[in-house]
């Protein structure tokens, strides 16, 4: 075994301590490197004078029976087959988005290639339970950001975080980076584990704890302080009143990092947060020119408006779509606003739906903006 | 001295023949009542005998011994008070033997000696066949309907003495003159907006389709369903009769006319137990909800809160209209054929547009994974339903009512009964071939929607049911199936799917 994987197996040893937190165990390495560190921690060497004022008699039990549960050695053996290396802070090659951090995690636990994170950075994040246009304009952003060289942080989580990874992935040779909320060797949520193995193969996940940690729920918005500040503009595409994306845009302020949000309709609940943050002045988003003028960055070319091969819809089926654009639609609203019979109404719908301009979600109906979104969802 | 009695009970809705024998001889004075009677039953001794006293009848201080035979089979209720009190009449010599083996006697005796109604009447008396049966007043209509002899009614005991005596003559059973009258049931024309559901209806009621509404709560799901019964054809006689059998068995009111003529609106409560879904129960057996709705419409609102077994026991039923259940008592098949509609939350939250569920995932999942599966197959049609706008509520001219969406259901099931003898829902694949030939442009579509995975073997069968229906509907008498009906068909069969899968379904 390595020098290397020693280190990693105590590093790991020591964040999945019981009541370890990122300031204890920055405090703890100040002072020890990370061997010595555990040795001390498991009662078999002297603490430095600075540190044993913290190790009160409740932590130095809880550390040394949790420390005994499972050997540096074992940790350093399940991280090496995994694949997941380790960065202290203060190492050499801990990203410089964090050191200057408030809150710096003392110990990061990633797969995958830091040189993703050498490129400018966007964080995408929005609720997990968004709507389909929600989603597809999240991919989209992805996708075009990745096309301009931007790198994108997000969640991994469903919904929005889901989409904008997947719509990176859609461009070759860009990397996504994800920052999870539980070990990196477990996918979470199970629906994306693909999209995980993904991230974790040709891009880079970043956790801050150690392989085997569980999702539990203190741990998300720990996680969102870390996209935050390795964000340099934070663009939030759906998000309620209150949730978990709104926290990671009050930790992007708090890091002087620029947040922006996508408006939604004023019907919409899964807009009303991100409404809320441009009404409290954050910008708004409404194409990836946006934001890379807010990364200084050339923004002349990007609204390009490709081809798009769907049949133009004519007649009542335009007015069908206009209707769907207003909001998400049911057949009900479409035969009463549009005083259609329900059989017109049901045939036009379909036709839209098969043609690519609208999506079909428990009996709702929604636009499709774009032709490329179309076309994912495996319509011919 | 012995005397036979001819009476009946029931078992589940099926009435069984007893002979109610009475033996009164030496010994010390005594009253022995066996033949597998339960409590009730047997508690028929304090009650005869204070009816005796009542009417001034001689009580036999010497041993009586009872009988009910078949011995072996269990006997309940009350119902056998008047018998064994004639039986015990005759035994004394206080009526004369051959009169009352005239007569069949059911009825359960009040203290004062009147007699009180009793549970399932009707069917006691089909099994009793060609005898006339003496019943109470109050089981008078039920008793008329179901007899193919002559009922006779009487109040009391002492007005039974004296009939069967000769002193006077048996009652007129009382004749409503609105006895056809079938009252009106909640009317489809105060449903506002709604246009698919009302459609929805319209074609389960044509065709004999199961549907679920999905929708949140306070959209209305509950008031249409109420309705679907209305627009239902009136049943026929064997099917009133069967209908009104079951309603006898259970011992609920019948109507003014004695015979259920329109078709039953059952909607039991979702915490009701598998028992009284299904029927069955500890000391007799009583049709449960199941059959109660047969000939008519079952609603179960609510659907993903019923008790998972209730659910279960709904699939035999679905499939061939008997619900058989065996109990201690016994065994048998009770009817159970009807039109299911259920109603349910797209989610615990209640749902919405895209975007706007509150639900955990983990809950959405428990609470969809109840309605999926075997039983949300069987439903032909699934409708979204939607709280209709402030406007359609206040404004808008009534819709369509009831009277005039049935007279288009009955044309339709009249093409439908008469082209294949059955109704549309309960074609085979084979038959579909035959009588639901799809134009290429609708075969067409129907194959873009197999290919797209949205539809399944079992669902393109269903699909075509229900445009079978439609077209029976909309042009009687057409003979294909075309793109019209097949996509009306297909967008009343929203899947259940939560929008926590959307991503995964729009995305590659």
């Amino acid at each position: 075994m390595s020098a290397g994987d020693r280190r990693v197996g105590a590093l790991a040893a020591l964040a999945g301590l019981d009541l370890i937190t990122a300031g204890r165990l920055r405090a703890l390495l100040a002072r020890h490197e990370p061997e010595e560190a555990y040795e001390v921690v498991a009662g078999r060497a002297v603490p430095h004078p600075a540190v044993e004022p913290m190790l009160t008699a409740d932590l130095r039990a809880a550390w040394a029976t949790s420390a005994a549960r499972r050997e540096p050695a074992e940790w350093a053996d399940r991280c090496h087959q995994i694949g997941v290396t380790a960065v202290a802070y203060g190492d050499a090659n801990y990203p410089d988005a964090l050191v200057h951090d408030p809150q710096p995690p003392a110990a990061l636990f990633v797969r995958g290639d830091w040189s993703a994170l050498d490129a400018r950075r966007v964080g995408i994040v929005g609720t997990r339970n968004a709507t389909g246009p929600g989603c597809e304009f999240a991919s989209v952003l992805g996708r075009e950001l990745a096309t301009e060289g931007v790198t994108v942080v997000s969640g991994l989580a469903k919904g929005i975080d889901g989409a904008a990874h997947r719509g990176v992935l859609r461009v070759d040779g860009r990397r996504a980076v994800a920052v999870v909320a539980n070990g990196p060797d477990s996918p979470y949520p199970r629906q994306h584990r693909e999209l995980w193995h993904e991230v974790a193969t040709t891009g880079l996940l970043i956790s801050e704890w150690p392989p085997g940690t569980e999702p539990e729920k203190f741990r998300f918005p720990l996680r969102n302080r870390i996209i935050a500040a390795l964000s340099e503009v934070l663009v939030v595409v759906e998000s309620r009143e209150r949730g978990g994306s709104l926290t990671t845009a009050r930790e992007a302020l708090e890091r002087g990092v620029d947040v922006m949000a996508v408006p939604g309709s004023v019907n919409n609940r899964a807009a009303a947060g991100t409404n809320q943050l441009i009404r409290d002045g954050a910008s708004p988003v409404t194409g990836v020119g946006d934001v890379l003028l807010a990364l200084g960055l050339d923004h002349r070319h990007s609204d390009r408006s490709g081809f798009d091969p769907r049949p133009l819809p004519r007649g009542v089926e335009a007015t069908v779509l206009e209707r769907c654009r207003v909001d998400a639609c049911t057949l009900d609203t479409i035969v009463s606003d549009l005083e259609l019979t329900v059989t017109d109404a049901a045939m036009t719908l379909a036709r839209l739906e098969r043609s690519g301009w609208l999506r079909e979600c428990g009996g709702w109906f929604e636009p499709v903006c774009s032709w490329e979104a179309s076309s994912w969802s495996g319509v011919s | 001295m012995l005397a036979s009695i001819t009476s009946a009970t029931v078992l589940g809705v099926r009435g069984c023949p007893v002979t109610v024998e009475v033996y009164v001889g030496e010994g010390l004075p005594g009253y022995h009542l066996v033949g597998l009677p339960d409590t009730v039953c047997r508690e028929s001794r304090n009650r005869i005998r204070a009816a005796f006293a009542a009417c001034e009848l001689a009580w036999p201080n010497r041993n009586v011994t009872i009988n009910l035979a078949p011995a072996s089979e269990r006997k309940s209720g009350a119902g056998l008070d008047l018998a064994i009190a004639v039986g015990i009449l005759v035994a004394t010599e206080q009526l004369p033997p051959d009169v009352a083996s005239r007569y069949a006697f059911i009825g359960e005796l009040g203290l004062d000696g009147v007699l009180r109604r009793v549970a399932g009447v009707a069917p006691m008396v089909d099994a009793l066949g060609e005898i006339d049966v003496v019943v109470p007043v109050a089981n008078a209509l039920e008793a008329f309907v179901a007899s193919r002899g002559t009922p006779r009614v009487a109040p009391d005991l002492r007005t039974v003495v004296r009939c069967l005596r000769g002193d006077d003559p048996w009652d007129a059973i009382p004749v409503d003159p609105r006895a056809d009258d079938v009252p009106a049931g909640p009317d489809l024309a105060d449903v506002r907006g709604q246009p698919v559901a009302r459609q929805a209806l319209e074609i389960a009621a044509a065709g004999g389709h199961h549907m679920l509404f999905i929708g949140a709560p306070g959209s209305g799901k509950t008031m249409l369903a109420q309705r679907l019964a209305g627009l239902l054809p009136r049943l026929d006689r064997e099917q009133a009769l069967e209908t009104t059998m079951v309603h006898s068995a259970a011992g609920l009111p019948l109507p003014r006319g004695g015979l259920i003529q329109a078709p039953p609106f059952r909607a039991p409560h979702h915490t009701t137990s598998v028992i009284g879904i299904c029927g069955g129960g500890s000391t007799s057996i009583k049709p449960g909800e199941l059959s109660l709705a047969t000939n008519g419409v079952l609603f179960l609102d609510e659907l993903g809160e019923f008790a998972r077994p209730a659910l279960e026991g709904l699939r035999e039923p679905l499939e061939e209209g008997v619900i058989r259940v065996a109990r201690a008592v016994g065994r048998l098949a009770l009817p159970a054929r009807f039109l299911l509609v259920a109603a349910t939350n797209p989610c615990p939250c209640g749902g919405g547009p895209p975007g706007s569920c509150q639900c955990d995932d983990n809950a959405r999942a428990r609470y969809l994974r109840r309605l999926s599966g075997p039983l949300a197959d069987r439903f032909d049609l699934r409708v979204v339903v939607q709280r209709p706008a402030v406007d359609e509520l206040l404004g808008a001219e009534p819709g369509e009512s009831s009277s005039v969406v049935r007279d288009r259901v009955v044309a339709a099931r009249d093409v439908a009964l008469l082209r294949s003898g059955k109704l549309n829902a309960a074609l085979s694949a084979d038959e579909l071939d035959e009588v639901a030939p799809v134009t290429a442009e609708a075969r067409r579509v129907l194959r873009n929607e197999i290919e797209r995975e949205r539809l399944t073997g079992r669902g393109y069968h269903r699909v075509r049911r229900v445009a079978r229906t439609i077209a029976d509907l909309t042009e009687p008498g057409s003979i294909l199936v075309t793109v019209d009906h097949v996509e009306l068909a297909l967008s009343m069969r929203t899947s259940l799917r939560g929008p926590a899968m959307t991503d995964s379904r729009w995305i590659a």
